[in-house]
């Protein structure tokens, strides 16, 4: 059997859910499929989930899971699995999975096999892929079989539209079993910079610049591609540098790392501190002057040219629409 | 503010060959001899150890055997006993061989390592030791008690990129000690304050360096026997530059590539990478490397200047021991072995003096003396001229260090020279009226198989710091954009093998320096070239830096 630890946040199921599932339905081989979503209240949740072609969809509730603190979800965690005994737990390696998963997987005394980007073979023959040295190296590992294994994939790694839907599951509410008394964490409100922080590896499409945007006034033009294609803007290393754009849009080894549908690179030379944050996007656009430059290679379409001239063109095409 | 202080009988500054020999060193004493055991702590601005630890690296292992007689059983990671030597003369298009390989270049007996590996080993064994060993923490500032060195304090962590705090500030701690040591390398941030603070260069030469930028590559494993030593001279060099190729086969088909040059050189628009680059295109050494990979990239001074630039290394409750101290012997191209032990010389004068209660400059001096009567003295005496003589040239150079060898060195009256930054010239000198544009002079277009530009290189450092922090390389911008940009053409942008350094150029607007000080791989090329001295390199938040695994 294998348990996906699917995630929600207020109330809404985490895209990167669907492609925990997909991975888990990869591995499965023939293996049931459990899907549970820890929180307050999540029989909704769980019901959007039990489309897929799984075996059972879990609303694993207790109220001290409604704010997330690492204990109360790796307590809940463990006691699913310690009464049903997966083979593996599958979860995508969201913010929340990198804090707890390490922790589930000590407690249980198993195999954490983190940020997987492939699975090759099924059940108990199956290999994962993994990036090391910040994706210049790729490690194939086979976990030793010693209880359940803990496997978290990369986001975009497993395409969510490629669930199997149509199964039957039911849904099961389940209590959490939670001692609050043993939760060390206590939970502020979010931070101001929190609220405001983009997850880029949710979004569907992403507009970038780079240096080729020249000066922070241009930057409405970018912002106005992007809405006119409802997509997040995002940056290469010196336009975040320069404080143009915040932080927490950049792409690439010292930023994000992203796999959206559609990827526009605007300016952006194609420095492989960049590609590595971007590589995996499935249809990958530039624009850049340089005929030479390394995004080309990576690029399904390229446009040798100057964006002040494009990019306004696309703009006025995509309005018309 | 409150700041956390923490007691020592020593504390170590840096985690390198020579820091972590004096902490096994001081461990040894303190077996063998009764008394109280001294509380010692080590601290390292790498996340771990030997992550920023870069070198050729052939090890002369006399030091080490000294140290820890039973190495081999302990494990060492000696990679390849010495096997042959050769050294070529490089033009642009061939290669001559030197019949008779320079004694100073034979190194039987001697092993090729990586220096990464070798001190991660070194860390093993001084934490079974029981000793306190801090990764992660840089030295920031030397604490003063009048002219008495009584500690250090660590950097602040949690600092955003303007100056502000983050939710998870911490503010750096003050490690207090009896007696310091200071071993944070080439041109040490901390060694750097004691100099200046303490006048230790005082009656000196002015110190010499060079920089060295390498590359491990693999090869098809047929190529190169395992134990191979290789160092060229000539080209891309020209005349007047000093510096040249290293070429060390491991095994398992990795070869270890770099290209060192003398941070003296007077061209303000030659660019070492460059010239790294222009070695690779050379036919001798595009047939080693072709159809291999480039794994590791990295770069990192290193002090030439030799005995007679060696700043006075012992104070009111200090010590300064291995590169920091200039303790490297250029004509060998050696220094591990040098670091070693003077860190050995070091714990044993700390040891001492604490025992006899007196931590004193006067106390400390015993130092100097075990130094005196050491093999390092024996060692590096008799060739302290061959680096100025380089100053004259090649030829000049050659022929200085072969008599100095032949005489023991016991001849002349010592060579005089300028500090290498001082001999570059100015556009307007060396190109007269006709100043070329501001590419480097010896610019090569990378094919980006084997030979790349600066920054696909630095991806290949794995160097990696946290985003959110103050820029740790400090500059001028003022002397940068009116004096060095219209004097020298910003010679930082082609110096630095990181590409740290950019000038952006808007229409409309002055020319303006962006440092990417992310990139840097903490090399301390900027803060020992810059014509008019106006960076300055101070560590960045404790663990940022390059990963320079297998170099």
């Amino acid at each position: 059997m294998i348990l996906v630890l699917a995630e929600q946040r207020g109330g809404t199921l985490n895209r990167a859910s669907w492609e925990a599932v997909a991975a888990a339905q990869a591995l499965a081989g023939g293996m049931p499929i459990r899907v549970a979503v820890m929180g307050e209240s999540t029989a909704a949740q769980a019901g959007e989930l039990a489309k897929a072609d799984v075996a059972e969809a879990l609303a694993v509730e207790h109220a001290a899971l409604a704010p997330y603190t690492p204990d109360a979800f790796t307590m809940a965690a463990q006691a699913l699995i310690a009464a049903s005994s997966p083979t593996f737990v599958v979860a995508a390696h969201t913010y929340q999975a990198r804090d707890f998963a390490p922790m589930l997987a000590a407690r249980l005394r198993t195999t954490l096999v983190s940020d997987v980007i492939g699975i090759s073979g099924t059940g108990s023959e199956a290999t994962f892929t993994r990036p090391m040295f910040q994706g210049k190296l790729v490690a194939t590992v086979r976990p030793r079989p010693s209880g359940p294994c803990v496997i978290t994939v990369q986001i975009g790694a497993f395409r969510a539209d490629a669930v199997r839907m149509g199964g039957s599951a039911t849904v099961t509410r389940v209590a959490a079993e939670i001692d609050a008394a043993a939760i060390r964490q206590k939970p502020e409100a979010p931070f101001q910079e929190a609220k405001q922080a983009v997850d880029l590896g949710q979004a569907e499409r992403i507009v970038a610049v780079g240096r080729g945007i020249k000066s922070q006034e241009h930057l409405p033009l970018v912002q106005k591609l992007a809405a006119a294609m409802d997509a997040e803007v995002a940056a290469s290393r010196p336009i975040c540098d320069n404080g143009w754009l915040p932080m927490d849009r950049q792409i690439g080894s010292s930023g994000q790392t992203v796999a959206p549908k559609l990827y526009m690179a605007l300016g952006i030379s194609g420095a492989i501190q960049h590609l590595v944050g971007m590589k995996g996007s499935r249809t990958i656009v530039a624009i850049n002057k340089d005929r030479d430059a390394p995004i080309f290679e990576v690029a399904d379409y390229g446009i040798v040219g100057d964006l002040f001239e494009i990019v306004p063109a696309l703009i006025t095409e995509l309005e018309k629409k | 503010m409150e700041r956390e202080t923490l007691e020592v009988d020593v504390l170590i500054v840096g985690g390198g060959p020579a820091g972590l020999s004096a902490a096994i060193r001081l461990a040894q004493l303190q077996q063998s001899q009764a008394g109280e055991p001294l509380s010692i702590a080590v601290l390292e601005k790498a996340r771990e150890a030997g992550a920023h630890s870069l070198s050729g690296a052939v090890l002369d292992p006399s030091a080490l055997r000294d140290l820890i007689p039973d190495f081999e059983a302990k494990g060492a990671p000696l990679a390849a006993p010495v096997q042959r030597d050769h050294v070529y003369v490089l033009t642009e298009k061939s290669k001559f061989r030197l019949p008779i390989v320079p004694p100073p270049l034979r190194n039987h007996g001697h092993f090729i390592i990586s220096l990464s590996a070798f001190v991660r080993w070194l860390s093993t064994l001084v934490e079974a030791e029981g000793i306190d060993f801090f990764t992660g923490f840089a030295g920031q500032e030397v604490l003063f008690d009048g002219t008495r060195v009584v500690g250090v304090r660590t950097g602040d962590r949690g600092v955003g990129k303007h100056a502000e705090h983050k939710p998870n500030y911490e503010p750096g701690v003050d490690i207090r000690a009896k007696v310091t040591i200071f071993c944070d390398g080439v041109r040490g941030n901390l060694t750097k304050q004691l100099i200046r603070a303490l006048v230790l260069d005082e009656g000196k030469e002015p110190e010499q360096y060079a920089v060295g930028l390498k590359e491990l590559w693999e090869i098809p494993k047929d190529r190169i026997a395992p134990g191979t030593v290789m160092h060229t001279l000539g080209y891309p060099l020209r005349q007047d530059e000093f510096g040249g190729a290293f070429i060390y086969a491991l095994p398992e088909g990795q070869l270890a590539l770099g290209f060192v040059t003398g941070l003296d050189y007077a061209d303000p628009l030659f660019d070492p990478h460059m010239a790294f680059n222009r070695l690779k295109q050379h036919p001798f050494v595009k047939t080693l490397l072709d159809g291999g990979t480039l794994v590791r990239y990295g770069a990192k001074a290193l002090p030439e200047g030799g005995w007679n630039t060696v700043p006075r290394s012992y104070m009111d409750g200090g010590l300064i021991a291995g590169d920091a101290a200039s303790f490297m012997n250029s004509m060998r191209l050696k220094g591990i072995h040098l670091a070693m032990r003077t860190g050995m010389l070091a714990a044993e004068s700390a040891f001492e003096a604490i025992r006899a209660g007196d931590t004193s400059q006067a106390g400390l001096k015993r130092y100097q003396a075990k130094i005196d009567a050491s093999p390092v003295r024996a060692e590096l005496y008799p060739v302290r001229n061959v680096h100025q003589a380089f100053g004259y040239g090649l030829f000049a150079g050659m022929a200085f260090a072969g008599l100095s060898i032949l005489t023991g060195g016991r001849w002349l009256e010592d060579l005089r020279s300028l500090p290498g930054y001082a001999r570059m010239k100015t556009l307007a000198w060396y190109y007269g009226l006709d100043v070329p544009t501001l590419k480097p002079s010896n610019a090569v277009a990378p094919d980006r198989r084997l030979t790349f530009d600066k920054l696909t290189n630095v991806h290949y450092s794995g160097t990696a710091h946290e985003e959110d922090q103050p820029s740790h390389l400090l500059v001028d911008t003022e002397v940068c954009s009116s004096r060095c940009g219209p004097e020298y053409g910003h010679p930082c942008t082609r110096f630095c093998p990181a590409n740290v350094y950019e000038i952006l150029r808007e229409p409309g607007q002055p020319p303006r320096l962006q440092i990417n000080a992310s990139n840097c791989v903490h090399c301390k090329t900027c803060d020992i070239m810059d014509p008019y001295q106006v960076i300055t390199w101070v560590p960045p938040e404790g663990g940022g830096g390059p990963q320079y695994n297998g170099m």
